[in-house]
């Protein structure tokens, strides 16, 4: 019983950390883009690289 | 081979729609361009010859300039002109959106009934019908009294505008006779068109009837696009050198299009909204409460749903404005009327509220609506914080004394609220918190049940958390601590993050709902305060509409047309605040009070006098029956 739940949790924790990854990447490349395609490109950071 | 005529008419019905419409935008484009080609030229050829100087003063003089009238050339019928006609327009475009936005949403309503199979979609767009069609005759009364009104009190600027438009205000009074013949059929061939092939040229003539109507729509557009931003025409002189394609297709053309399409969709939904509500609080027995409570959450589904994109089209018309002339922008959100924004921000901000509390309360329809009811409390808190950071005046008029000891001329706290990064915070926020509201109801009557919801439910809590930080860092970063370019540039940021959340939401929530078990939902039975929200979202409508068309004119400043015709009336200032709000809510009563007429009159059409043998059976119900 106990060790069905360790695994429950550790794939809830598994969704968890790879939705919000996927999600980070999504957004931080969404922002370098439109911000590239204004003519105003970020770096690495987010910080304006002009 | 038996050739099945039976089979072969249903396939060619369903096509019906799509040939049709394609054969119309065929006949337009072939139609409009064939115009333009043939004036091109010869306009194109004047022009270039005119500016190098290689035209004879006999073909310069042919290149007539726009009009300059002075004090005299204006008739006076001692009332001001400029109030007459600012009456007369608003109520026609109050009309002109509701009557072209009903029939769009009405479409898709009765494509669903018919997909489903289910009446009560097909009967409550007939209903919404009703409604559009009342108010069609008055919208025609309006706008004929609008053109005389125009002719008689400017008839200088309205030379001007024959001249540039020419012709083409002819299409125009032909599309509207064909827009009337669309919506009677339409409205009158209902029943007649009800199942199977027939349904499909029903929703054909909607089709049509929303081609049409659409095309007026940007037809008459242009009128306004051209007055605020000139195209086709000699800078200096005013004189029309272009086609009638490039009088038309001026920098704001298609901004405004945008703009007006979905606001009217958005008004439109409202109004109906309020007609449904106005049934459901006077309904007698529980079924009709039932009908005119799911027909008035229809109507707000469609109404917010539209009004959430609408302020990434505002945007679009806002940047074309600054884009087109700097003095112009800036007079608009830096200047007097930059108040007038202030109030834009309380009525939009009303109109969340009051959708997000119809949906707050509509959500006590389901008993599934428990599991979410906790998340209403962190809503409104942020729905409030985004009122009261967008309505943050930057600059206040202050006594010297105040001055002193607010230690400046901003507020040392509050101060940093009043400018676009924070206003943009709050509005994007705003948004993701009314489309979280939606979510949350559209989930209330459902139990998912696909094996993949753990990953769904988490991806979707992701997006909302990572789109907020986003925003929010967005806003703060760029906003304040980098410069100017990147500071506008970043709101670019904001609108897409409130996209994605706004499409994930709807891809997400679609898949999951497949197989979902459907929880009871009691229609009817919602508190009646719910309904005083479906009131208050048209009024706010009308209202905003009222204000921000004031706006959108009066940025034109002394000129009939911008730069290029000057009005020399008496009227030729921008009015003060306390006028521009007399008069905005003077036209926004006379709406209202126009709407309840059209309310009664479509209650009238479904009451029955009792015969007098009945009547006097039964005293209590003479003279009302349905």
């Amino acid at each position: 019983m106990e060790a069905k739940e360790g695994i429950g949790n550790s794939r809830r924790i598994l969704i968890w950390i790879v939705s919000i990854s996927v999600t980070l990447a999504v957004f931080y490349l969404m922002d370098q883009m439109v911000m590239g395609m204004q003519g105003l490109p970020l770096g690495w950071d987010l910080s304006p690289a002009q | 081979m038996k050739l099945d005529w039976r089979y072969w008419s249903q396939r060619s019905c369903r096509y019906l729609p799509l040939v049709l419409t394609m054969a119309i935008i065929g006949l337009c484009n072939t139609g409009l361009l064939s115009t333009a080609h043939a004036q091109a030229p010869e306009a194109d050829q004047l022009g270039s010859l005119v500016e190098a100087g290689e035209v004879g003063d006999e073909s310069a003089a042919s290149l007539l300039p726009a009009p300059s009238p002075q004090r005299s050339d204006y008739p006076t019928i001692g009332v001001s002109s400029r109030g007459i006609v600012w009456v007369v327009a608003q109520m026609h475009l109050f009309f002109g959106a509701l009557v072209l936005a009903v029939p769009i949403f009405v479409l898709v309503i009765e494509l669903i009934g018919f997909k489903t199979g289910d009446d009560r979609y097909d009967d409550m767009a007939h209903e919404f019908m009703k409604v559009s069609l009342t108010a069609y005759a008055i919208t025609a009364l309006f706008g004929g009294t609008l053109a005389l009104s125009l002719f008689l009190l400017y008839p200088d600027l309205m030379t001007y505008l024959m001249r540039a438009f020419g012709s083409q205000v002819l299409v125009y009074a032909g599309l509207f006779f064909l827009e009337s013949m669309l919506l009677y059929i339409y409205y009158y061939g209902w029943n007649a068109l009800r199942y199977g092939n027939r349904k499909w040229i029903h929703l054909t003539l909607g089709l049509l009837l929303n081609v049409v109507g659409s095309t007026l729509l940007f037809v008459a557009n242009s009128w306004t696009t051209f007055m605020m931003a000139p195209s086709g025409v000699d800078p200096a002189t005013g004189a029309i050198i272009g086609n009638i394609w490039e009088v038309m297709k001026g920098p704001l053309w298609n901004p405004l299009n945008l703009h007006r399409f979905i606001a009217n969709v958005a008004f439109g939904g409202a109004v109906v909204g309020a007609y449904a509500a106005f049934k459901f609080l006077s309904a007698k027995n529980l079924e009709e409460k039932a009908h005119y409570d799911w027909m008035g959450y229809s109507s707000n589904f469609i109404s917010i749903l539209a009004f959430l994109p609408l302020p990434f089209a505002g945007y679009w018309l806002m940047a074309e404005i600054y884009a087109y002339s700097q003095q112009m922008g800036i007079l608009a959100m830096g200047g007097i009327l930059a108040w007038l924004f202030v109030v834009q921000a309380v009525l939009i901000c009303t109109i969340l509220l009051a959708g997000n509390f119809y949906l707050w309360t509509g959500m006590a329809r389901s008993e599934g609506s428990e599991r979410y009811r906790w998340a209403i409390k962190y809503i409104a808190t942020v729905l409030i914080l985004g009122f009261l950071v967008w309505v943050t005046p930057h600059n206040v008029i202050y006594t010297a004394s105040e001055m002193i000891r607010l230690g400046g001329g901003n507020h040392p706290v509050l101060g940093p609220l009043g400018i676009m990064p924070a206003k943009n915070i709050a509005v994007f926020l705003m948004l993701l918190c009314t489309f979280l509201s939606f979510q949350l109801y559209r989930r209330a009557d459902k139990v998912i049940t696909v094996s993949w919801q753990d990953w769904g439910n988490a991806l979707m809590a992701c997006i909302y958390i990572v789109a907020i930080a986003n925003i929010i860092f967005a806003g703060i970063y760029y906003g304040y601590f980098t410069n100017t370019v990147y500071k506008v540039g970043s709101s670019v940021i904001q609108v897409m993050s409130t996209v994605v959340v706004i499409v994930s939401g709807v891809v997400i929530d679609t898949l999951m709902f497949k197989g979902a078990k459907n929880l009871h939902v009691s229609w009817g039975k919602v508190s009646d305060r719910s309904q005083y929200a479906l009131f208050a979202l048209p009024i706010t409508f009308t209202w905003l509409m009222a204000l921000m068309g004031y706006v959108r004119s009066s940025v034109r400043t002394h000129w009939h047309v911008y730069t290029v015709m000057q009005d020399n009336s008496p009227d030729n200032f921008i009015p003060t605040l306390q006028t521009v709000g007399n008069m905005v809510t003077l036209v926004t009563l006379l709406f209202l009070a126009f709407l309840l007429f059209i309310f009664w009159i479509a209650n009238l059409s479904g009451t029955r006098q009792l015969p007098p043998l009945a009547a006097a059976r039964s005293p209590a119900m003479a003279g009302s029956g349905t």
